[in-house]
């Protein structure tokens, strides 16, 4: 059993904790979290319980940690894991900057602990398979790959509603605004499909007067296989799960694909059907799709039991941290790029 | 008998909408007489989406009722727009986000947030239950109270108008304690700050989606507003929890009111208002929840956080 403990146990932390408790590999033992309310939530879930993550760290015996804090405390806390030997999974971005990034990289290496990135939006099965059609050449060369990603980013909120926490917007202490956060994930699937980028031209939206963007568009341009790459991100959209606003179109010199075609056209039927799978799968004793029924959160239980699955054999993390480093070092270029060019 | 005042802009520019609320407020005709005091604005400033969404009151609405309380009453009064922090809101970052700050700048207002500063604990009594409200003295000090509220549906009372934003000026910012009892909780700040000038703004309406409307609706009467406002998106007043009460209270004129009505009819905003059937959207919310509940119980599936209770 991988001994697990959970530090930050906000809306990603709560959940990626709720899919390690239904991993048959992991034991989770303890959770960390500053705020008392999220403490109190946890307490029915019978783990142990601290106030601050270097507590958990310091005293349970552990074997890997989630890390799932705010990115002004992403890299003191990878690296007080790191000094413990544990396996870090972290919640995207890996760092605020390029620089810190670097940081980061360099103590893990140094300690010789596994990393992974929870790049969530490479388990989706719509992304796998134009992925596939990009590997396997169907539609020819990709010239022109768009991609988007509009959502309410930070502002939505739960049934009960609790305020944004500041954090979010002080540039200082999130990295950045909607590129960093939405972009985060364009980048990382475009750097994936089509390997190392150049970005051409970059511009941010300010639409609702914030410190940090809430929109933005990059184009950028593969250095491996030419293909140019338009990014659109945003924070703007009032848009209400389970509407998910995320797309891929990639046009080559033969036809065309999109992810739309590989996502649910209808989003009730898909759960209904995924639903039903789960219980017949419980018939028969077989583990279910964790949470195959939302679409989109299915992404985060797949990715996190591909980390315990590597953990368990001690493989390398699927996700490499010089992927990574690639893509906060284009996001960095992309905010280089985009001075001078800001829009209302 | 309270008047209400329809009217619709030329178009949904600066300019179109500055003439359009002079002319809901001249057709009016309030006798303002606030030398002296204070004037405060009650934006619906509900969250962080602006005006586009029809969710938040468009700052060019305030904006023209600055303009036009400044022609009226001269320079030298105070123009305070207020609004309390919400569960989810905080109205420091509601100001920037939605453009208030800026409108502040430009047109020398002050802007207040009710969650902090002077907060009085008032008792009222609704429905001979006696409770008490958080209340900033800003609001009971001010001598004239101009609320402008967006016409738009809601998932908790059905629709809210002019009462309903009141409620938004309640002091406490997690207001989400108050939604057990929020009917009493509407017509008690309602009794306790009582409206001098509704302002709806329906420039952009929300429904089932926004919608651009171009109309104003004024009054001096917020019940009335809320009276009229309810038949024009199809709502039955007496089916309304919290208008009900209010009516039972005896807070408002419910009698009908002299219609203003110029160019735009009442039936033209029920006609084309983008309607949602309150009681379905309800029974659908419940119904797919307490599904997914079921569904997680015996399948052990995770429910997402942001559905969790």
């Amino acid at each position: 059993m991988i001994r697990v403990g959970v530090a930050g146990l906000g809306r990603m932390g709560k959940l990626h904790f709720l899919n390690a408790l239904r991993n048959k590999d992991v034991n989770v033992v303890a959770i960390a979290d500053a705020r008392r309310s999220n403490r109190k939530d946890a307490e029915k879930y019978k783990v142990k319980i601290y106030d601050d993550y270097r507590k958990l760290i310091g005293t349970e015996d552990l074997d890997a940690i989630i890390i799932s804090l705010p990115n002004f405390l992403k890299k003191e806390s990878i690296a007080y894991a790191a000094e413990k030997n544990l396996a870090i999974f972290v919640d995207k971005p890996l760092a605020r900057n390029f620089g810190e990034a670097e940081e980061i990289v360099n103590i893990v290496k140094m300690k010789n602990v596994p990393l992974m990135v929870g790049v969530n939006y490479r388990y989706f099965e719509s992304v796998q398979k134009a992925k596939k059609i990009v590997e396997e050449g169907s539609i020819g060369d990709v010239v022109i790959a768009t991609s988007e990603l509009i959502m309410n980013g930070p502002f939505s909120h739960p049934l009960v509603p609790t305020p944004v926490p500041e954090w979010w917007f002080d540039k200082k202490k999130a990295g950045g605004g909607a590129l960093f956060d939405l972009g985060y994930h364009l980048i990382d699937l475009l750097h994936w499909m089509f390997g190392d980028l150049e970005v051409e031209f970059s511009v941010l939206g300010y639409r609702y007067n914030l410190p940090i963007e809430d929109s933005a568009t990059v184009v950028l341009k593969s250095s491996k296989t030419s293909t140019r790459c338009v990014l659109n991100a945003g924070w703007f959209s009032k848009i209400i799960f389970p509407n998910f606003n995320f797309r891929i179109n990639l046009h080559g010199t033969v036809g065309y694909g999109s992810t739309d075609r590989f996502a649910p056209r209808n989003f009730y039927l898909h759960a209904a059907r995924e639903g039903t799978m789960n219980l017949l799968r419980r018939v028969a004793r077989k583990k279910p799709n964790y949470l195959s029924y939302t679409y989109y959160y299915a992404s985060f239980a797949k990715i996190l039991d591909q980390f315990f699955e590597s953990v368990k054999n001690g493989m390398q993390m699927p996700i490499t941290l010089q992927e990574q480093l690639s893509v906060i070092k284009t996001l960095d270029k992309a905010y280089r790029q985009s001075e001078g060019t800001k829009i209302g | 008998m309270a008047d209400i005042v329809l009217t619709r802009a030329n178009g949904y520019s600066k300019e179109d909408i500055d003439a359009c609320v002079a002319r809901a407020l001249d057709a009016l005709n309030y006798d303002i007489n606030v030398q002296s005091s204070s004037v405060v604005i009650k934006p619906n400033l509900c969250y962080y989406w602006d005006y586009s969404t029809g969710q938040t009151t468009d700052p060019r609405v305030v904006s023209a009722i600055v303009d036009w309380i400044r022609q009226r009453a001269g320079n030298q009064v105070s123009i305070f727009v207020a609004e309390a922090d919400a569960s989810a809101m905080r109205t420091k970052y509601a100001f920037k986000a939605l453009g208030y700050e800026r409108l502040a700048r430009e047109k020398n207002l002050k802007l207040v947030n009710l969650s902090e500063g002077e907060i009085v604990d008032k008792e009222v009594a609704v429905a001979e239950e006696r409770f008490v409200l958080p209340v900033n003295n800003l609001l009971l000090d001010a001598g004239l109270i101009i609320n402008v509220p967006k016409l738009k549906t809601h998932m908790g009372v059905g629709f809210t108008c002019a009462l309903k934003n009141m409620f938004g000026a309640i002091a406490k910012p997690r207001k989400f304690a108050y939604h057990s009892k929020l009917a009493r909780t509407i017509v008690g700040i309602n009794k306790i700050v009582a409206t001098d000038i509704v302002v709806v703004d329906c420039i952009i309406v929300s429904g089932k989606t926004p919608k651009k409307m171009g109309v104003i609706m004024a009054s001096d009467d917020a019940v009335a507003t809320d009276v009229i406002a309810a038949k024009t998106i199809g709502y039955k007043p007496s089916r309304v929890a919290y208008l009900k009460l209010a009516m039972k209270e005896g807070i408002g004129d419910f009698e009908d009111p002299k219609i203003i009505a110029n160019p735009v009819r009442p039936e033209d905003i029920k006609n084309a208002f983008p309607r949602q059937n309150y009681f379905l959207q309800q029974l659908s919310w419940k119904l797919q929840l307490k599904l997914l509940r079921f569904y997680s119980k015996i399948s052990k599936d995770v429910i997402p956080p942001i559905l969790d209770e």
